[in-house]
């Protein structure tokens, strides 16, 4: 049965800002998905609020609304558009629950829309417990013993009959959120209430645990005549207990018999036709006893997910493209495998290799965070990597987290070892270094003992490497094992240098094979390649044509999709030139490495023994290290060391940018200033370091991370106490760094592109919170809104001055701090920046495109730059941000100079006010109608923010506030109810807002003791998703916002017009 | 650790670790299932084969004797990248060891796979040597006198020597005889669950011999080697048609399909694995098969009353036949799995029909 006729026009929903358990693999999906519509000759609509992806480009859909994924945008977009279909199994767990909103409050029905790919049914039978269940035990499947909660008393009475350990999985919530284990009674009653918050339907299914079994997943497809196949079995490398997505995981499984694989692969099967998913994607996630071999059946997802991400990448298989095709009518036999361009797509993949896929996560960037892994995801990225045997793509996976060059050594510490974590894998191989037997290992991490003998054969491989000549023979084992040239080096108390020369020498280097989807059974023409040492070097064609684009590695807070959208356009626009792209990269969510973006994929770590490795193979006429972020970057003096030839800026205009010196140097005489700063490792030199910076100025000690214990000092009194107090932190090794700090500064982006001959100003974004915030955490908006047009100017000129005298070619991103019309300089960065993606929307600046042309040597008169002017954008927009603060319940809400979003938003309006309110509102931020406001303002911001307080009355809301601050307000006509400090005694203004009658809280501190005491505050606000405003300004922007939605007038708007 | 060379008759080499066994010579073939090594070596349908597995990693769930497919293993020989030995569990490499079939890991598989899907199935020997030319000079007459022996009615060697009866499961079932050219046990545990009795015969058992049972039906099993080399079945098939309904399994098929007036040709490295897409052409459904084939019926060859029913989506060879006035159908794939999907096996449910019809 062909295509479907009738569809012509779909709207796919996106998944909205990243978070943890959402993040760019439904860019990846969702842009696969559209390509295959559009090429189908569909009009596609797409709906997503998140700038910095791929799909929301204007050139992968027919038209692209950058709204909120909210019902009543959705619903405007619907009447204008008028599609036939919506498809709401692309865009994750948003997209999903979205699809069901808009299906509940007859918004589909109303405009005659139908939902393709799954429908509500279906979509609540696989997410409702109860009905999944209940679908399970008819097909004879088993599930874990468990009871939906939906009130506390009731809770206690099933924790009672199911007996501890027990799981909590709150409905309908993505990543587990809100879930976890609970050991005791006292520890479930805390998460019980939490995570009946957390529930958008009060509902939490409390199951027995499966702690310590074996966990799978099979990633599976059907279409509408019934044909199935599993495109990638899966195997946890971490037991059950721990968040799939927080686990190691393997593809494809390495652990199970014949017969215990094909029992689950019957089972999957009818799982899908008892929830009846006509055709599609789904997984299904399984536990196994390792004893008993009892299997049960821990989830369904009805849609492309993460992991059907990791399979596409794992496999070849384009899972999403296809779910996509299967949705408007094709069946599986009428497409043809992309990969080997011969045979079907109903097929299962074959693999003659082994993948890992490791989390990265960032606890420390929380701290007071606990490096604990449990049912509720906390990490924020991945690396995949492809080897011959577990040991060599394993080892492959620790060096692509970019922070390990294989299992480094650490202090072992054996209560580690029971309890997982981000570093228990390091525990685990430490301990057979300490000789620990396995099954003692074993005991105490119950990983798979299959596993155990992997990691326990690459330590002994470790100790014959450091017990013996290495000889030819032995560095071969020991690359076929996976280990890094660097590693071997640590292990030979050499450098790794020479061990590169070493293998050279002696002929010892990667070949690279194909991911071929059928394990070498058909020819197969795509280029989609990784290393390894278990096959012989290939040569591969020369070119002339050829460039390499290093990607941006695993997704982290501050490195993230907004630069694997600079690589994807970056390829695209070297592809218009004529250039032949070789992409490098290990990140398995992205687009960058969709095996059709890039002419060649080369999965791989992005260290520079790999880079090195692959850019000896294909030998390249240039490599782009400026799209990628600061992962690329940091290569550059092992490339050009290699005699690699990069493009754009040169070495010498990188190292000036990075070194604090040289660059102040260059800034002067450009109308810059740069703030100054100092180190000092004990008292005495610390005032006079204060003296040459003034006052008021900024201390935190150089190695503790996330902005704790960094205080603003306003006098030389406060400096001695501060350092009196953390004189135990302060030392010559560890010294402390003094800023001067530019107090209620307004801080500005700009973004340069510069040419041989040319130059341009991709846009100026001005932050919407103070100086202080790190600049990926602040809001931003553009046009600007504050700063005086001749300032304007002046940032315009002086940026494209210092682009000139650094002698950029390509990409340059200015972080500048405006106070009393001085111009200071924060930093400058030669490469594509976290706005780009976000300008090129907002301004239509094609700003990767012109970078690329820059760095390719493009004159100006090939260009018609006219073209590019940012400020005749005719819409405002705003970035908004997105915190994870509800994963880590021990960290603090507080922004401040280090970076904590996982991700960002983009309002678009007509106005500032109809931009900040799409904005807040696709950054999660409930802006709400009415009911009550609670104030806790410092002295100098009650006065600031006394018409927003009379706004917020006007508006009807109640206002209650600290003592202080009810006073002022009532002294100045605004009525406010006094409520307790926290140590004032109960009922305080926590109390207050953990009983849920607060709606909004409005809280601006200062200093470290205020900081701490109203810790308490923002932590209740993020645990009962109150919305909590911390500044000033963002406090002003958020009564715009509230004015506007009340006023209800507002539209969307489509980025081609 | 000791050096093992696969040396194929084209010349190509490659070079391993010797783990256990002796020199060995077989045609060489590689199957992509990821699983199911024990199945593998137990089937006899590989009878006289060395086997390379394209999955990297083996051995690593450990051996049962209830996933034996027959009573021995057949393989000549087994190649994979690596081969699970650990003090905890080497135990798939001592069964192989105990049964007298050489290992090789750590040579390059993909590039041996791909050998063997441009140069085609070849015969080629497993040897350990200290060098590439002493293996090499061990491998000539390996290989030449594996030649010589010419083309062999292989059924006839992993056949059963006599009858065997086995019972069925279901009373009201229908009795059903088996000719076995190298049935896999799991064809067997398929038809018990469905039959009141089961008599095995031997490959070259007669159609009298057969009638004088009085089955309700004649299932003819898969098997190892050329279809045009086995003898007497041919024969034995086309008595038996239009008398008793009749089900064919791989070698099976193909039999029948010669018997039915086809040819058979020999595949270029043939089709082992247990992700291969079959149409049934009646239906439109489409499931993954486990097959392991290395001849196909050639569709041209078929006329009057034979229908091609199922067929090969990767590369459009004839999967299925059927002939209605003489009440049978075969199928090129193994619907009885072991290894791979059970999807199919509805295919011995259909049999069951056809011989209550």
């Amino acid at each position: 049965m062909p295509r479907i006729e009738k569809y012509k026009k779909v709207i796919i929903l996106g998944s909205g800002p990243i978070v943890i358990g959402q993040a760019c693999e439904f860019d990846y999906s969702g842009t696969q998905a559209c390509k295959a519509l559009v090429s189908e000759g569909l009009e596609v609509i797409l709906v997503n609020s998140n700038p910095a992806t791929i799909m929301t480009d204007p050139d992968i859909a027919s038209r692209v609304y950058i709204e909120p994924l909210e019902k009543e945008f959705l619903e405007k977009i619907i009447a204008i558009e008028k599609p036939d279909a919506i498809i709401p199994t692309l865009g994750g767990q948003t997209a999903l629950n979205l699809g069901l909103e808009l299906d509940r409050t007859g918004i589909l029905k109303k405009y005659n829309v139908e939902m393709i790919g799954a429908t509500p049914e279906i979509i609540k039978s696989a997410e409702d417990r109860e009905i999944f269940n209940q679908l399970l035990r008819q097909v004879g499947a088993k599930h874990t013993r468990s009871q939906m909660v939906r009130e506390f008393k009731q809770g206690l009475q099933v924790a009672e009959e199911i007996g501890f350990p027990i799981i909590l999985r709150p409905n309908y919530t993505l990543g587990g959120g809100g879930g976890g284990v609970a050991f005791s009674k006292e520890e479930y009653e805390g998460m019980l209430a939490r995570a009946l918050g957390e529930s958008p339907t009060s509902e939490v299914l409390v199951e027995e645990s499966i702690l310590g079994w074996k966990e799978y997943e099979l990633e599976v497809m059907r279409d509408s005549s019934g044909t199935f196949v599993v495109i990638c079995s899966i195997e946890n490398f971490d037991p059950c207990g721990v968040h799939t997505g927080d686990s190691i995981t393997i593809a494809p499984q390495q652990t199970l018999s014949e017969s215990e694989y094909q029992d689950m692969r019957d089972e999957a099967r009818k799982i899908l036709d008892a929830v009846g998913l006509e055709c599609g994607g789904a997984n299904i996630q399984f536990a196994v006893d390792p004893k008993t071999k009892k299997r049960v059946v821990i989830e369904m997802n009805p849609r492309v997910s993460r992991s059907s991400a990791l399979a596409s990448k794992a496999t070849g298989f384009p899972i999403a493209k296809i779910a996509a095709l299967l949705a408007i009518g094709y069946q599986l036999d009428e497409i043809q495998n992309d990969i080997t361009k011969s045979t079907p797509s109903c097929y299962e993949p074959a693999l003659d290799y082994v993948v890992t896929k490791i989390p990265r996560f960032a606890f420390e960037k929380f701290i007071g965070s606990k490096d604990e892994l449990s049912t509720q995801m906390k990490s924020v990225g991945e690396v995949m990597s492809i080897g011959r045997t577990f040991k060599e793509s394993f080892q492959k996976a620790l060096c692509s987290q970019e922070f390990a060059d294989g299992f480094t050594e650490v202090e072992f510490d054996k209560a580690m070892l029971s309890s997982p974590s981000s570093q228990r894998l390091y525990q685990v191989a430490q301990a057979f270094r300490e000789g620990l037997e396995l099954s003692e290992v074993e005991r105490l991490t119950m990983i798979n003992t299959w596993f155990l003998e992997q990691v326990r054969d690459i330590i002994v491989t470790e100790q014959k490497i450091a017990q013996n000549e290495l000889s030819p023979e032995l560095l071969l084992e020991a690359k076929r094992c996976g280990f890094s040239d660097i590693r071997v080096a640590q292990l030979k108390g050499t450098d790794s240098q020479s061990i590169r020369s070493l293998r050279k020498k002696e002929g010892i280097l990667p070949g690279y094979l194909q991911v071929d989807t059928c394990a070498g059974e058909f020819a197969s023409e795509t280029p989609y390649f990784y290393s390894t040492y278990w096959s012989e070097p290939v040569a591969i064609p020369a070119s002339d044509k050829r460039i390499v684009i290093i990607g941006s590695g695993p997704n982290r807070i501050g490195q993230g999709i907004e630069f694997d959208y600079c690589c994807v356009r970056g390829v695209k626009q070297l592809q218009k030139m004529g250039y032949e792209v070789v992409m490098i990269n290990s990140n398995p969510e992205t687009v960058s490495t969709d095996y059709d973006t890039s002419d060649q994929l080369y999965f791989e770590p992005l260290n520079t023994e790999r880079v090195l490795d692959v850019l000896d193979v294909v030998n390249p006429k240039g490599v782009v290290l400026q799209l990628g972020g600061q992962t690329p970057l940091s290569l550059v003096h092992d490339l050009v060391a290699a005699g690699i030839p990069v493009l754009g800026s040169s070495m010498e205009t990188i190292d000036i940018a990075e070194d604090r010196s040289r660059f102040s140097k260059v800034c002067e005489g450009i109308g810059f200033e740069v703030p100054v700063s100092g180190l000092a490792s004990d008292a005495r030199q610390a005032s006079s370091c204060a003296e040459l910076i003034g006052y008021p100025l900024i201390c935190r000690p150089s190695y503790v991370l996330g902005g704790r214990r960094m205080e603003v000092i306003e006098n030389q009194e406060e400096l001695a106490r501060y350092f009196s107090k953390y004189a135990a932190d302060i030392s010559p090794s560890t010294p402390c760094f003094m800023d001067q700090f530019l107090e209620g500064a307004l801080e500005i982006d700009v973004d340069v592109v510069r040419g041989k001959d040319w130059s341009l100003i991709g846009g100026v974004i001005e932050h919407i919170e103070a100086a202080g915030v790190h600049s990926g955490d602040s809001m931003g908006v553009i046009p600007p809104q504050r700063l005086p047009s001749d300032l304007l100017q002046e940032i315009e000129k002086n940026c494209l001055a210092l682009a000139e005298k650094l002698d950029v070619i390509g990409h340059l991103n200015v972080q500048l701090a405006v106070k009393d019309d001085h111009l200071y300089i924060i930093e400058a960065n030669p490469r594509c920046s976290r706005t780009v993606p976000f300008l090129a929307k907002a301004a239509n600046v094609p700003l990767v495109d012109l970078g690329i042309q820059a760095m390719m040597g493009v004159a100006a008169t090939d260009l018609d730059l006219a073209l590019y002017d940012w400020r005749k954008m005719n819409v405002v927009c705003v970035k908004g941000v997105v915190f994870p603060f509800k994963k880590f319940p021990e960290a603090d809400s507080i922004l401040g100079p280090e970076m904590k979003s996982t991700g960002e938003s983009m309002g678009r309006g007509s106005d500032y006010s109809e931009a900040l309110m799409k904005a807040f509102i696709s950054s999660k931020v409930k802006l709400p109608e009415n009911g009550e406001v609670f104030l806790s303002l410092r002295e100098k911001d009650k006065k600031v923010l006394l018409p927003v307080a009379q706004n917020l009355v006007d508006l009807g809301f109640t206002l209650s506030g600290t003592s202080g601050t009810a006073s002022f307000l009532y002294e100045n006509g605004v009525d406010c109810i006094p409520v307790k400090k926290v140590h004032e005694g109960r009922p305080h203004c926590v109390d207050r807002i953990r009983s849920g009658r607060v709606d909004l809280v409005i809280n601006t501190t200062s200093g470290r003791e205020a900081l701490e005491a109203s810790f308490s505050i923002r932590r209740s606000c993020t645990d009962f998703a109150v919305p909590c405003i911390t500044e000033d300004h963002a406090a002003e922007a958020l009564m715009l916002a509230m004015n506007k939605k009340k006023s209800g007038l507002f539209e969307v708007y489509p980025l081609q017009q | 650790m000791t050096q093992g060379y696969l040396v194929l008759e084209s010349g190509g080499i490659f070079k391993g670790n010797w783990l256990v066994g002796e020199n060995a010579v077989g045609e060489v073939v590689f199957n992509t299932s990821h699983n199911g090594y024990e199945e593998i070596a137990t089937d006899p349908s590989y009878y006289g084969q060395i086997m390379v597995m394209c999955a990297p990693q083996q051995g690593n769930y450990g051996v049962d004797k209830s996933f034996w497919e027959s009573r021995s293993l057949w393989i000549r020989g087994f190649i994979a990248l690596d081969i699970q030995r650990s003090p905890e569990n080497s135990q798939w490499l001592d069964r192989l060891s105990e049964n007298g079939v050489p290992a090789i890991d750590g040579l390059d598989t993909r590039k041996l796979v791909l050998a063997l899907r441009e140069g085609g199935t070849q015969v080629g020997a497993m040897v350990s040597a200290t060098s590439a030319e002493q293996a090499k000079e061990k491998s000539v007459s390996l290989i030449n006198q594996f030649k010589e022996q010419g083309n062999k009615d292989w059924a006839n060697e992993v056949t059963r020597k006599e009858a065997q009866r086995v019972q069925g499961a279901k009373g009201s079932g229908p009795k059903v005889a088996v000719l076995d050219f190298g049935c896999k046990e799991n064809i067997l545990r398929e038809l018990i669950k469905r039959t009141s009795e089961v008599m095995v015969y031997p490959a070259r058992t007669s159609a009298s011999e057969i009638l004088k049972w009085n089955p309700d039906g004649v299932l003819l099993s898969n098997g190892p080697g050329d279809p045009e080399n086995v003898e007497v079945a041919v024969d034995t098939i086309k008595e038996l048609l239009g008398q008793k309904p009749i089900f064919g399994i791989c070698m099976g098929h193909q039999l029948l399909g010669r018997a039915l007036g086809g040819k058979t040709f020999k595949l270029k490295f043939g089709h082992r694995g247990a992700n291969h897409p079959i149409k049934d052409l009646q239906s439109g459904e489409v499931f993954m098969t486990s097959q392991n084939h290395g001849y196909a019926i050639d569709q041209d060859s078929l006329s009057g009353n034979v229908e091609v029913t199922h067929r090969n989506l990767n590369d459009k060879t004839v999967s299925g036949i059927r002939s209605l006035p003489d009440r049978c159908f075969s199928v090129q794939f193994h619907p009885e799995s072991h290894p791979g999907p059970r999807d199919a096996d509805a295919l011995f449910d259909q049999f069951v029909e056809l011989m209550q019809s």
